[in-house]
């Protein structure tokens, strides 16, 4: 592990990308999508330094509210890792994977590797004439944001990502894991295996190559931590929120895949099912409120399920025909949430005849 | 709002924006809603900018009045596009107010803002029995908070709304007085 970076001279290329990275990083302490919470910052910020090892105090993670799969790190530690990720990990140690794969490119400076060879590919000079020596530092940060981490920058970052992992104590054979599921949702898509439609994805390239690789890598020395149960205690606090931004994407079938392996590895989970259901609902098509009202029913018989849960029976109910049940399912939704936003359109339902 | 702001630049390149002047008055909305307005506004004119009628009085990306008359079954609520990588929001005929509300967050947070509901009630609308509701939608591209507010009905199995949105700060209060009496003023023809 090469030993901590100190900050290089403002004058130089290096210099140069710092600074962006720092305004960047100003920007995104103050943005109203980013989570605050001390516990789960502290509790991912624990992860990343375990991984970091003595770079641990350059490391700084912010959590960001977003619902696709993504995570990325800058040159001058600034670590961004968005909730649509967290919501897919099913353990730490596949969590732990990510982020070890992010400091790899970090610990090896790929960012300014590819920032390099923009500008050697460029007329540098041209640049410097029209922005500076520090606009055209920008004006090639953002091209090069453009361009993918090449294959071998992402195999390096890679066996660096599964030997922190191993160093920290986890299973690196959880790696190939989190590529295999999120495949698996792209999958399910309806335009297919358009890899590039997720962020992380459009700067790696070959998936299925890359979870070859990675399992490989794992097996030449097995063994470790998944930490599922910590990991499912920590998230559970913003789990439901997660979801609900998952749901409002409105990509179900990507949502259906995802959903259905989360139930596959907890099948007691009403809040889980009761989301499914609510995506079945949303996306109607042939047998979708069939299937809805199964997961609707199936999390009230496990109990604890939210308060949507009904509203989302009612809706079904209506949409069959059946008003008494409906309003039965309305009146128990308004009992568990009487504050809820669309209470009094709700009432109005409750009161509509013969509905 | 980001690729909105994209187009509109290419688009004012090309020559192809035009903002009109919406005078005083009683205002066609399509072949089936009118309106009555009691100060000017800006209506925005470029093609591909989806089937609502786009009106600001600030400006866009400021503040912005989306007017929505006769959306058919299985008519998209937003341009098109996006390459197939991007959900499109489309009105069925048997939604629910609540359904059509879900509908238009999914249209507002396309670009990976995000949309909290404060209120969902019945409300008249154009003549009909409708719904309102009110919203605040934090912008992912420039993180302002927007307040938002809209009306909407179903007649003849075709959607008729208007949504309003502006900075929460200033901006909104300052313009949803008559975009109030803008909605109240709708009328939906048989």
């Amino acid at each position: 592990m090469p030993l901590r970076f100190v900050r290089p001279e403002p004058a130089t290329d290096e210099g140069g990308l710092w600074a962006i990275m720092d305004r960047t990083e100003t920007e995104l302490r103050r943005s109203p999508f980013l989570i605050r919470d001390k516990s789960l910052r502290d509790y991912v910020q624990d992860i990343a330094c375990r991984l970091g090892g003595d770079h641990c105090p350059d490391v700084r993670v912010y959590l960001v509210r977003t619902p696709l799969f993504n995570a990325s790190m800058a040159p001058n530690g600034t670590m961004q890792v968005w909730t649509g990720l967290m919501l897919r990990m099913e353990n730490e140690a596949q969590f732990a994977a990510v982020l070890g794969h992010e400091i790899g490119h970090y610990l090896e400076r790929h960012t300014l590797e590819r920032l390099r060879d923009v500008k050697s590919a460029s007329a540098f000079g041209q640049f410097i004439g029209l922005f500076g020596l520090v606009g055209a530092i920008g004006q090639l940060a953002v091209l090069a944001g453009l361009f993918s981490f090449s294959r071998d920058q992402e195999r390096v970052a890679d066996r660096i990502g599964i030997t922190l992992m191993r160093k920290a104590g986890y299973d690196p054979a959880e790696a190939s894991k989190v590529w295999g599921n999120l495949l698996a949702e792209i999958k399910a898509r309806p335009d297919g295996d358009n890899e590039a439609t997720v962020p992380m994805f459009a700067t790696h390239p070959g998936v299925a190559e890359r979870m070859d690789t990675l399992a490989q890598l794992a097996a030449e020395v097995p063994g470790g931590d998944t930490r599922t149960e910590t990991w499912r205690a920590k998230i559970k606090p913003f789990r439901r929120d997660w979801l609900i931004e998952e749901i409002r994407r409105g990509q179900h079938e990507e949502s259906i895949a995802l959903l259905t392996r989360m139930i596959a590895s907890a099948p007691g989970d009403a809040e889980l099912l009761v989301a499914r259901g609510e995506v079945y609902r949303q996306r109607a098509k042939e047998k979708d409120l069939e299937l809805a009202m199964t997961d609707y029913q199936t999390a009230v018989a496990l109990g604890g399920e939210p308060p949507e849960t009904h509203r989302g029976l009612a809706m079904v109910y209506r949409k069959r025909g059946e008003p008494d049940q409906a309003r039965a399912s309305f009146q128990r939704y308004l009992e568990m949430a009487p504050g809820a936003p669309d209470a009094p359109m709700i009432r109005s339902y409750i009161e509509e005849p013969g509905k | 709002m980001r690729k909105l702001t994209i187009i509109l630049c290419t688009l004012a390149l090309a020559g192809c924006v035009a903002m009109a002047k919406v005078e005083t008055g009683d205002r066609s909305i399509g072949d089936r809603m009118a309106v009555k307005i009691e100060g000017p506004w800006n209506h925005l004119e470029a093609p591909g900018l989806g089937p609502a009628q786009n009106w600001t009085m600030e400006g866009l990306p400021v503040d912005q009045l989306l007017l929505y008359s006769g959306i058919k079954d299985g008519e998209l609520v937003h341009a098109g596009g996006g390459g197939g990588t991007r959900k499109e929001f489309a009105f069925r005929a048997n939604m629910h107010p609540d359904e059509i509300v879900a509908m238009f967050e999914g249209m507002l947070t396309r670009d990976g803002s995000t949309f909290m509901l404060t209120k969902l009630e019945p409300a008249p609308f154009g003549g009909r029995k409708g719904f309102r509701f009110d919203y605040t939608l934090t912008r992912k591209v420039d993180n302002v908070v927007l307040s938002g507010v809209g009306w909407g009905a179903v007649s003849k199995n075709e959607l008729f709304a208007i949504i309003y949105m502006a900075p929460r700060l200033a901006f909104f209060a300052r313009h949803a007085p008559q975009v109030e009496k803008i909605a109240m003023s709708a009328t939906i023809k048989e």
